[in-house]
């Protein structure tokens, strides 16, 4: 049997190359200079955060960091849906930045009390650098809530179509049990899921953005995905709990079903960017860089 | 192998080497200036480093390797050169010693101590003329650990150590 620490590092390592992989398609067209510098800076940060995460899977599976990182099938891919969506617009891109990194922020506060040294020492520099990542996103968040019309719009837009997806983030690992007992991820899934929500909200009640949570609160419809043998498997991707108001807080109602990214299960968008992301590296198998 | 005649350098012989290899993005300046000596040990002809590299994603990390190997293997006495980047130390600007500030400064980046904040309101030292009229551009820049900023009083762009 595998050892369920490598689901966790690949979980969090993936979910860093592919955001990082998109936020670099930026690169050369974003909006304006400073926000194509912000874009490649930030994905350089996450595909170097990946190198971190991987480099531990390494020690724990032999195998070459690049190999992991790029030699995968996509099946063997862990990173969550939310990830390898298009950035689509400015909207979506900003709505998936800031719900992204505040995700990953609960996360790594809670990895810094990991049983497993490793991984709680590795979340000292990370947070540090992620402090960029947060603001960054969360300047923006603000800038565009606060108009013009178009601009809430297209933010709100963004919004409502990623939360769902950004559940998916929260999707339990397949040894999660495990991983809980023995104190590598000292919080379940469940309880970082309620932690961001709590987080979150209080960003968008300061910004009058609460419908979001109303009208995005639950994850879509499953999508039928080829797996890498070509078979249209059934449908057992992921559906998630629903968010609702309760007192002052938003909470999660109902577990999660099926598969999603931390199974291996992704859309039909992960097969452009795997391409694109591994396409050197399948092209020149152990080339040295 | 013929029996060793030369002794092996001392942990301070071998700091002083990497007190001369310069940083590959910011070549006026020492790895050891910039703080990323962690350890060094030696155990006969065996030298150990251990590195913290300034942001995780640095992607000069596999050059300063190279680069320190290189400059440690041919010391007399050494015949084996293993650097590590560990993880259990975070890489801070306040490491940055005072020389490898000055030199920063000189090479045209505001060295940590210039006034830089977070969220990047301005006011830090321009390195290029002294003036504090100077705004943020961006909190990113050419490096990881870099952001960019403005100088009003002599008109020129100019990089931040981020702090």
């Amino acid at each position: 049997m595998s050892d369920p620490r490598i689901d966790l590092l690949l979980a969090m390592a993936d979910d860093e190359l592919v955001i990082g992989h998109r936020h670099s398609q930026w690169t050369g067209v974003a909006p304006h200079l400073e926000e194509d510098l912000a874009f490649s800076s930030i994905a350089q940060d996450e595909v170097g955060h990946a190198v971190v995460w991987y480099g531990l899977a390494s020690e724990l599976t032999g195998k070459d960091p690049d190999a992991l990182g790029l030699g995968r099938q996509p099946d063997q891919y862990r990173n969550a849906i939310l990830v390898e969506r298009p950035n689509r617009d400015w909207g979506y891109t900003v709505a998936r930045h800031y719900l992204y990194d505040t995700a990953d922020d609960v996360r790594l506060v809670a990895l810094a009390d990991s049983a497993w040294r490793p991984v709680a020492d590795a979340t000292g520099a990370l947070r540090r650098e992620e402090r960029y990542h947060l603001l960054h996103a969360r300047t923006w968040l603000d800038r565009l809530a606060h108009g013009p019309v178009d601009a809430r719009r297209k933010l709100g837009e963004g919004l409502v179509a990623a939360f769902g997806e950004a559940l998916g983030l929260f999707e339990p690992l397949p040894a999660e049990g495990d991983l809980v007992a023995d104190g590598v991820l000292p919080v379940p899934h469940a309880e970082l899921l309620q932690r961001w929500l709590d987080m979150i909200a209080a960003d968008f009640d300061a910004l009058g953005l609460e419908r979001v949570l109303e009208e995005g609160a639950t994850m879509a419809d499953p999508e039928f995905v080829p797996t890498s043998s070509g078979e249209m498997e059934a449908p057992a991707t992921l559906s998630g709990p629903h968010v609702e108001r309760r007192d002052r807080g938003w909470v999660p109602v109902g577990e999660f079903t099926g598969r999603g990214g931390r199974h291996g299960q992704h859309s039909e968008d992960f097969a452009e960017v795997w391409q694109d992301m591994t396409g050197t590296y399948r092209a020149h198998p152990g080339a040295t860089w | 192998m013929t029996s060793r005649t030369v002794t092996a350098p001392s942990p301070e012989d071998v700091r002083a080497v990497l007190d001369a290899v310069p940083d590959p993005e910011m070549p006026p300046v020492s790895i050891g200036e910039l703080g990323m000596v962690v350890d060094v040990r030696v155990d006969g002809g065996r030298v150990e480093v251990d590195l913290v590299p300034t942001f995780s994603g640095c992607p000069a990390i596999a050059v300063i390797r190279e680069d320190v190997e290189r400059a440690l293997r041919p010391l007399a006495g050494v015949d084996e050169v293993e650097v590590r980047f560990v993880r259990d130390v975070v890489w801070d600007p306040e490491r940055i010693t005072f020389a490898g500030r000055r030199k920063l400064a000189e090479f045209g980046i505001a060295p940590p101590g210039s006034g830089q904040t977070l969220l990047g309101i301005g006011g830090v030292k321009c390195p290029l003329c002294g003036s504090r009229d100077t705004v943020a551009d961006s909190p990113f820049g050419p490096t990881p650990c870099r952001a960019t900023n403005y100088c009003r009083g002599c008109r020129n762009p100019f990089e931040v150590i981020k702090p």
